[in-house]
């Protein structure tokens, strides 16, 4: 038990540089906390978020991979965040096949000025991750 | 090992105030040892001019090759360090930024964890910093002429902001005389001026232009080319015609149409939609028969649409101040946001307009030439009232004008659920389309009162105005490009582009590959995620570069 409140998951986030990133701005400048273990990395479009970017944060040791992009209707290049829905729906079966939880990637849609909803989704998907454990891949 | 990466870091701790939370020099030190990092500096403010002079100094003594900044967010100053360090010889694009005021020292008050994850993310920023690539920049000139599609009210007020700011205009309208809606509408309260007066004020502004050519019964057929370049093929009175064009408003607004679906009824003459009542509010000759009661019923098909409120507010006047009698009005929740609406509210009220709020859907009945209407009110406590009338006016659904499906397909503009055009991002570009120098105004896009399309005219105009003000644009040449070697012109990319920017093109006289244009690329990146030979590289978004930002995982967590 006690090994299971040690471990600190590695959370990686694709972010929409439109919304999501502007989001986790957000989240910082209204002083809003949210687990440190996530790491941001800023993409022109959740569109861009490839499968090859995802595996390869597997690979690297992530616990965890969040992809982050506008709302539906909403995405500034239209399609970027459909797109890249059904790429982590795809992935999310791809993984539980290879014997890694599907859950340990999801994508969620966010406006820039939604803070406590980026520090929502964080602390959510930190506790997910730490229910799971570690990735079975490190 | 010499690579002939020279990396400078620049650190800024935000006026002092993130040096608080953390040790700046140790950081410095800490960075100092990596390998690749030439330059480690702190500054205490590096959106001000003075520290601006001394980093661009440092990056030509040093000879930095690749700039990491780690400050705010990008989203704030990452144009401004682009132009600082395209000034000290660098290109703008060998620039990687960290975020470590919004992202770290501001949103983790633990100072031992934010400090941590602000190391992290320099170190990831410097990773990416490996594998910059520069873009290099042309000037391409424009076409500084402006087509505005669509006469009606925010089309006219387009083309007027654009003749005020020197840019001629070309308006085109699909019907014999301009206005629009204008020409139906009996009112325009709460505005105090009447249609034909505003039209009048408005026309008179458009004749005066020297640089607004008015072409009514036109019709555009499609559109080839980019930004600042597009030639329209228009069919007007005298057949058809190319002309050239910078940028391109639709103004085309929308159609009405009443649905009997939804009421369970079909009109007849006694059952009329607003668009009739206007009609025959509007016409001078006297009514026959004037109708002693009216009644309006909104809010039954379409619960969203500020204009079909609007209008039954406007008309439920109009009726009164016409043929006096009974006016009543059934709701479910009347919108009244916008400047003067409230008050519109309350002049019907004044004027003896009677409402009545329901939940569930009214009763309505035809009994030997009269409508009988039976209606749970709420605010007396769901209480049965029943009332008749000699006529009742229902409401129509706005839908988008028939040639939109048409010219959004041939011109690969997206369209939104209900058929109308959809805008880029309703947030952060509210008037334009996915494609560059295409924008909206009005009602074909949204639910617009009078002031907001009038404000939207506005801003698509200085839209327009923003690209086409220089007669020359900046364009990143080949910023996203095709390896023509691995392409297969599978054509996934030019299916997969949201913005219509990537063509077909034969090289060497034999082989078909994809081409960005680069005029109209917006940089998303999708075609290099969808490729599935990965021959398609986004220079400032490459693989590499976010591959690189995954490198020592863990090691700083």
């Amino acid at each position: 038990m006690k090994a299971k409140e040690a471990f600190l998951p590695d959370i990686i986030a694709f972010c929409c540089a439109q919304s999501a990133y502007q989001a986790a701005d957000t989240a910082g400048s209204m002083r809003i906390p949210y687990p440190e273990n996530i790491r941001v990395i800023r993409v022109p479009c959740a569109g861009r978020v490839d499968v090859l970017h995802i595996l390869r944060a597997f690979e690297k040791g992530a616990d965890g991979v969040l992809v982050l992009g506008c709302h539906e209707e909403a995405c500034r290049h239209l399609s970027g965040n459909i797109r890249a829905k059904n790429r982590v729906q795809k992935l999310n079966t791809l993984l539980q096949e290879v014997g890694i939880d599907g859950e340990r990637v999801e994508i969620f849609t966010l406006a820039p000025n939604q803070g406590f909803r980026f520090a929502r989704i964080a602390n959510e998907i930190n506790e997910r991750i730490k229910e799971l454990g570690p990735s079975p891949v490190k | 090992m010499d690579n002939g990466l020279r990396l400078g870091v620049f650190l800024c701790d935000c006026g002092g105030t993130l040096s608080k939370a953390t040790d700046f020099l140790a950081i410095k030190a800490n960075l100092e040892k990596l390998p690749d990092v030439t330059y480690v500096s702190i500054s205490h403010d590096l959106c001000l001019e003075r520290a601006r002079e001394a980093m661009q100094k440092d990056i030509k003594d040093k000879g930095i090759s690749q700039v990491v900044v780690a400050a705010c967010s990008p989203e704030l100053h990452e144009n401004d360090f682009m132009n600082i360090i395209q000034a000290a010889g660098v290109n703008r694009y060998l620039l990687s930024m960290a975020n470590i005021r919004e992202q770290c020292f501001w949103a983790h008050p633990d100072k031992g964890k934010a400090a941590k994850k602000a190391m992290a993310q320099i170190v990831m920023a410097i990773n990416r910093a490996r594998f910059l690539e520069p873009v290099e920049q042309t000037k391409i000139s424009v076409n500084r002429d402006v087509l505005v599609i669509g006469g009606g009210m925010a089309g006219i007020e387009a083309a007027i902001e654009l003749s005020n700011l020197n840019l001629k205009t070309t308006l085109i309208e699909k019907e014999a005389i301009l206005g629009g809606k204008l020409n139906q509408f009996v009112n325009l309260y709460p505005v105090r001026v009447t249609p034909g007066e505003l039209l009048a004020a408005k026309l008179k502004q458009v004749d005066e232009r020297q640089n607004i050519d008015v072409l009514t019964s036109a019709e555009l057929i499609d559109v080839s080319g980019e930004v600042g370049n597009f030639s329209a093929r228009i069919k007007g009175g005298n057949g058809e015609f190319v002309r050239n064009f910078g940028a391109i408003i639709f103004a085309t607004g929308y159609n009405t149409q009443f649905s009997s679906q939804i009421y369970g009824f079909e009109l007849s003459n006694n059952i009329i939609t607003q668009s009739q009542l206007e009609e025959m509010l509007k016409s001078s000759s006297e009514v026959k028969e004037t109708p002693k009661s009216v009644c309006f019923v909104v809010d039954i098909s379409d619960e969203h649409s500020r204009v079909s409120t609007l209008s039954a507010l406007r008309n439920a006047l109009g009726v009164k101040e016409k043929f006096g009698g009974e006016v009543c009005v059934l709701c479910k929740n009347l919108k009244v946001d916008g400047a003067g609406l409230e008050r519109l509210y309350r002049d019907c009220r004044n004027k003896g307009v009677l409402f009545i709020k329901f939940d569930i859907p009214p009763k309505i009945l035809k009994q030997d030439g009269e409508i009988r209407i039976e209606v749970e009110d709420v605010l007396m406590s769901g209480e049965q009232v029943s009332l008749s009338c000699d006529l009742l006016v229902v409401e129509e659904t706005s839908i988008p004008p028939l040639d939109s499906k048409v010219l959004s397909s041939t011109l690969n503009i997206g369209l939104d659920a209900r058929g109308f055009y959809q805008e880029n991002n309703v947030h952060l570009y509210p008037v334009a389309s996915n494609r560059e120098g295409i924008f909206f105004a009005g009602n074909c896009h949204a639910d617009l009162d009078l002031m907001r399309a009038l404000t939207e005219a506005s801003n698509a105009a200085l839209s327009a105005y923003q690209l086409l003000a220089q007669e020359k644009i900046t364009v990143e040449t080949e910023k996203v490009m095709v390896d023509p070697d691995k392409c297969r012109f599978c054509l996934t990319c030019i299916r997969a582009c949201p913005h219509h920017a990537i063509q077909e093109v034969r090289v060497n006289h034999e082989k078909m590959v994809a081409q960005i244009v680069d005029l109209a690329c917006q940089g998303c990146g999708i075609c290099a995620a969808v490729c599935p030979a990965k021959a398609i590289k986004s220079k400032d978004w490459s693989d590499e570069q976010i591959l690189a930002e995954l490198e020592l995982l863990g090691e700083y967590v």
